[in-house]
């Protein structure tokens, strides 16, 4: 027999076997279907078995495994017809063997990386407090990380110590001073950005990796992610500011905190604060703060007069760290599998 | 900064609790690092920040501290008495270098007599060195003395052995290269130009603003001494101090913007001391080199903008209180403003905004309330947000972990792999890891590099993805920073394809991904492939060879995979359309086709899909290729694959079925001259 022909009689009895099944009003009915077609002596699937026989021998695999398809298919039917009918298993037969204990056939799953973990929840915090997220290079010229947000030529921030500055090639043409590029330090360069292509009012929120020559330790690591808030309208004060990190710091810890601040100092800001929450008898340092300074406002042609701002920053990991009780920084970027699966 | 309780207590009266005390100070600004008890002092540990340089001597602190608590300052006013000849007779000071110190001044006394400083001075020196230091003790009575002025007033001062400086001159100047300075802590430092030095007429005696030299220093023997109160470039020193590693007390306050008029007033006291303890007679006037033009200008404080900023109201009379008590002078107001002039210590004063920060801190931020309603606003979340949070569902759920790893790798890795760029990678200047100052242009070493750490480890399955940026070179502006996914399998190229197919389709993605051969020195010359959606350059995936096994000393099989995530996001469908669904059951057709080896599946496919109405084809899915030579003869295959059709308007019958497989058998053997079997 051909193998096509022995396809198409197993293609037709699933079609003939799944319409009787299913239109198997009792169990009499669906018991007389049963053994017309799964029948072990006389059913129509022991015929076609034995046709098999007659297949070519080179066919017979695929003969058999799509006899093998067709025979799970028809069982299948009759047990949801039987289901159908009875409201439940038909099962009478007792399995003496059966252990339900067995571990199940398990899935493997894979896992988010603790710190994509912390920033997702850390956006989706941000976001239901209207804050958007904004995105931009990682490779950052001196404008965007030091001039526009207030550090001057002769700031120590700008230092080649402080900084992984990148190494240009000599620009033929000579005309200008090349533009030092440098991997940024801080993800404020992303406000920047925005601002200079956006109309007030804002409200973002900027993430990603930075860069700092910091020996790797247990709590240092040259490469580390941070979280900044920008916003800018008419009327921010530093009262908002306050507010909205109160709010932060309740969703995101899952109960009421409250916020201090503590003098502190940034270029790109006016006062300038560190922020900490009160949590569990103690006051733990959330991240530095501040009203946007008047020369940043200007910087992106805005003007200090019309519009003011808060900005704040966090570090990612020292979030992640404190919550899933990480000691040691270096294993966010080890990624020994079964530290990413303890997440 | 370490500050002694009972030095402060010379300037301001410490009737509060200490711990209350610290605590403001640390609410106002000087956050409180710790305190150590001393003998019977207390080291009270004040972090400063790097703008307030007045903050680096305790009248600065006391200063504060009045301001806090409302109370009088009382600072000394140093008048000594000169009774030498004038010193600008026998001795002169020249500036070479005025970009590096704008001003030196120098006072001399003669016949000092050296000994030991008084027990309260070095009681009160211990507490703020030894803590830092425990080699710490008292040098001479001047040396002591200079540390004692420094530690009052922030200014920072040197005491020269005068019978050592040769020439009766002091040049300040640009050290030459190469030049050798042997320093008072005994190490030899090889300076170049752009550190500044202060030389006699033969040689360097002190690198400015750092450190003294060993062979001028005031010793036993000291008769005649020059003390130097001077200005020096904060950056200069700082650049100088950290070529060196040589950081000194002095050197950490020349780094910052120090009070121009401090330079005096610490040579005077310096002075007042020296002849109260060591005696001796102190030549009459300065030898003023150089100036030290800058000047506080006034500032326009608007009383509106209080609360425009910090978001509540302080009555003027307090905001008037708090200007003045820090220092700054009123030189005019009226009934909406105040303009002051901020002290000459306070040059971090400049603006209103200035201004406004220390109303803040001192009037206190715990004023500033932190549940006013912020008005709400809705935000948006990027496209390409919601698609790297779907993929990575989509990855976790097959089973894959995300990895983090470097941006900046070993150099010998961009010439590993680097298949999206042939240009040299981008360096940074200094390594950020050991031996890693290459800004990646692939994912993929980084995730090989993370196989071999797990597999050190003996961990089993190592199933990884990481979604980042890689860093191509561009010819001008910014360099392109594209994400990327990378994705590094224990399986092979049909199961990691398989993973990027299911990708694409939880991001309904329908443009269709085609295969291309590709080589790349990495991966194996034929279980690799350049991946193309909708005709654009997608990415490549392939099965890592030996070479690149034994590049990463991976003992196991690997595959890889790359892919640009700005078409994932392009082509994604972030709100899939219903479309209407048949009422009808599908009829399914097996088909079994003999071809030559050199038709791929995609030809078959779209052959199939050709001949078929694509209303009526569902489905044409894949089975499986067999091969028997024997019959077939060489370089033929069996493929057998399955089509689900279905109709909208009615049933699909059986007769219908076998008439749409045999157009399909029809357009295979006209187009690819493959037949049915059978």
């Amino acid at each position: 027999m051909a193998l096509q022909e022995f396809l198409d009689q197993l293609d037709q009895l699933v079609s003939e076997a799944e319409s009787t099944f299913n239109s198997a009003a009792n169990t009499e009915a669906l018991e007389e279907a049963r053994v017309e077609f799964l029948g072990a002596k006389n059913g129509k699937l022991k015929s076609v078995q034995k046709l098999m026989g007659t297949v070519e021998k080179e066919d017979k695999p695929v003969a058999g495994k799509t006899f093998n398809q067709t025979k799970g298919r028809i069982e299948s039917a009759f047990e949801s017809a039987s289901e159908r009918i009875q409201g439940g298993s038909s099962d009478t037969e007792r399995d003496t063997q059966f252990d339900p204990s067995l571990p199940g056939a398990g899935f493997k799953i894979g896992r988010a990386h603790p710190i994509t973990q912390t920033i997702e929840e850390l956006k989706d915090i941000m976001g239901r407090l209207g804050f958007s997220t904004a995105d931009g290079p990682e490779i950052e010229d001196d404008w965007h990380n030091f001039v526009a947000l207030n550090i001057p030529d002769d700031h120590p921030a700008r230092d080649p110590l402080e900084n992984f500055y990148l190494a240009t090639a000599e620009v033929s043409t000579g005309e200008k001073t090349p533009v030092n590029l440098l991997l940024r330090s801080q993800t404020s360069t992303v406000q920047i950005r925005v601002m200079e292509k956006t109309k007030p009012p804002i409200r973002i929120i900027s993430l990603g990796r930075v860069y700092r020559p910091d020996t790797a330790d247990a709590t240092h690591y040259p490469m580390f992610h941070q979280i900044e808030g920008l916003m800018i309208d008419t009327k921010v004060t530093m009262a908002d500011l306050k507010s909205v990190l109160r709010l932060f710091a309740t969703s995101y810890l899952g109960d009421d905190v409250t916020i201090r601040f503590r003098p502190s100092f940034f270029p790109f800001t006016e006062p300038s604060v560190e922020a900490d929450y009160y949590w569990n008898g103690q006051w733990v340092e959330f991240g530095g703060a501040g009203m946007v300074d008047p020369n940043v406002l200007k910087a992106v042609g805005y003007d200090p007069e019309e519009v003011t701002g808060f900005a704040f920053g966090l570090g990612v990991e020292r979030l992640c760290m404190r919550r899933h009780g990480i000691t040691d920084i270096r294993e966010f970027y080890k990624n020994d599998v079964r530290f990413l699966a303890q997440f | 900064m370490l500050v002694s309780w009972n030095w402060l207590k010379q300037y301001v009266a410490l009737d509060m609790d200490r711990e209350e005390l610290e605590n403001r100070l640390a609410m106002s600004g000087l956050n409180h690092e710790g305190t150590e008890t001393v003998l019977d002092d207390f080291a009270v540990d004040l972090e400063v920040t790097s703008n307030r340089p007045d903050c680096l001597g305790h009248i600065g602190v006391a200063r504060e501290i009045a301001v806090l608590y409302g109370l009088p300052l009382s600072i000394p006013t140093p008048n000594p008495q000169a009774t030498g000849p004038n010193v600008n007779t026998g001795f002169s000071v020249t500036i070479e270098a005025p970009e590096l110190c704008p001003r030196y001044t120098a006072r001399i006394i003669r016949g000092v007599k050296i000994g030991e400083s008084p027990q309260w001075m070095q009681d009160q020196l211990r507490t703020v060195f030894a803590p830092v230091n425990k080699d710490w003790n008292p040098v001479n009575n001047v040396v002591d003395i200079t540390n004692y002025v420094l530690m009052e007033c922030g200014q920072p001062l040197h005491a020269f052995d005068l019978g050592k400086l040769q020439g009766e001159q002091i040049i300040v100047r640009e050290a030459t290269d190469g030049e050798e300075f042997e320093a008072l802590d005994h190490h030899t430092y090889k300076l170049t130009p752009g550190m500044c030095v202060i030389a006699d007429a033969n040689r360097p005696v002190a690198i400015a603003g750092i450190m003294g030299g060993a062979d001028s220093e005031v010793s036993d023997g000291t008769i005649d001494i020059l003390i130097e109160s001077a200005a020096f470039s904060s950056m200069a020193t700082r650049a100088t101090s950290r070529a060196l590693n040589l950081h000194s007390p002095s050197s950490y306050r020349f780094e910052r913007a120090l009070d121009p008029q401090g330079v005096e007033w610490a040579a005077n006291r310096a002075c007042e001391l020296i002849l109260e303890h060591c005696g001796g007679t102190l030549d009459d006037g300065f030898i003023d080199a150089g100036a030290t033009t800058w000047q506080p200008a006034p500032v326009v404080m608007r009383l509106s903008q209080v609360e425009r900023i910090l978001g509540i109201s302080i009555d003027a009379d307090e905001v008037k209180r708090i200007l003045l008590a820090l220092g700054n002078t009123e030189t005019e107001s009226d009934d909406c403003s105040l303009t002051v002039t901020p002290p000459t210590w306070r040059r971090d004063l400049t603006r209103e905004a200035d201004l406004l920060e220390e109303i803040a801190r001192i009037h206190g931020y715990e004023k500033i309330p932190e549940d006013v309603g912020v008005p709400m606003a809705a935000s948006f979340r990027s496209d390409w947000d919601r698609v790297a949070s779907k993929l990575r569902t989509t990855m976790t759920a097959m089973g894959f972990d995300e990895s983090l790893t470097a941006s900046v790798v070993p150099a010998a890795w961009t010439q590993t792999y680097s298949p999206w760029s042939v240009e040299a990678p981008l360096r940074t200047l200094s390594p950020m890891l050991k031996g890693a100052d290459a800004l990646r242009t692939s994912l993929v070493p980084s995730l090989l590099e993370v196989r071999r750490i797990n597999q050190s480890l003996a961990n089993p399955s190592v199933e990884l993805f990481e979604t980042a940026k890689i860093y191509l070179p561009a010819d001008s502006g910014l360099p392109q920073e594209q994400w990327t996914l990378g994705i590094t399998s224990g399986h092979g190229f049909q199961h990691l394809k398989g993973v990027i197919e299911t990708a694409l389709r939880s991001l309904k993605i329908d443009a269709p991904l085609t295969v291309e051969t590709a080589e790349q020195d990495l991966l194996h010359a034929d279980y690799c492939a350049s991946l193309t959606l909708n005709g654009e350059h997608f990415g490549f995936l392939g099965e890592v060879n030996e070479a690149g096994l034994k590049a990463f000393s991976l003992r196991s099989p690997a595959s890889i995979a790359e892919i640009r995530m700005d078409l994932l996001v392009q082509h994604s469908t972030l709100i899939p359309q219903h479309s209407q669904l048949s009422n009808f059951p599908a009829i399914t057709r097996d088909l079994n086709i003999v071809l030559s080896e050199s038709v791929r599946w995609d030809a078959l496919e779209a052959s199939v899909r050709s001949a078929v109405d694509a209303e009526q084809l569902e489905d044409v899915t894949y089975q499986e290729t067999y091969r028997d030579p024997a019959r077939d003869g060489a370089d033929v295959k069996r493929v057998l694959f399955t089509v689900k059709l279905r109709r909208s308007d009615e049933t699909m019958t059986s007769e219908e079925a076998d008439g749409v497989r045999s157009e399909i058998v029809t357009a295979i053997e006209s187009q690819l001259g493959g037949k049915l079997l059978g």
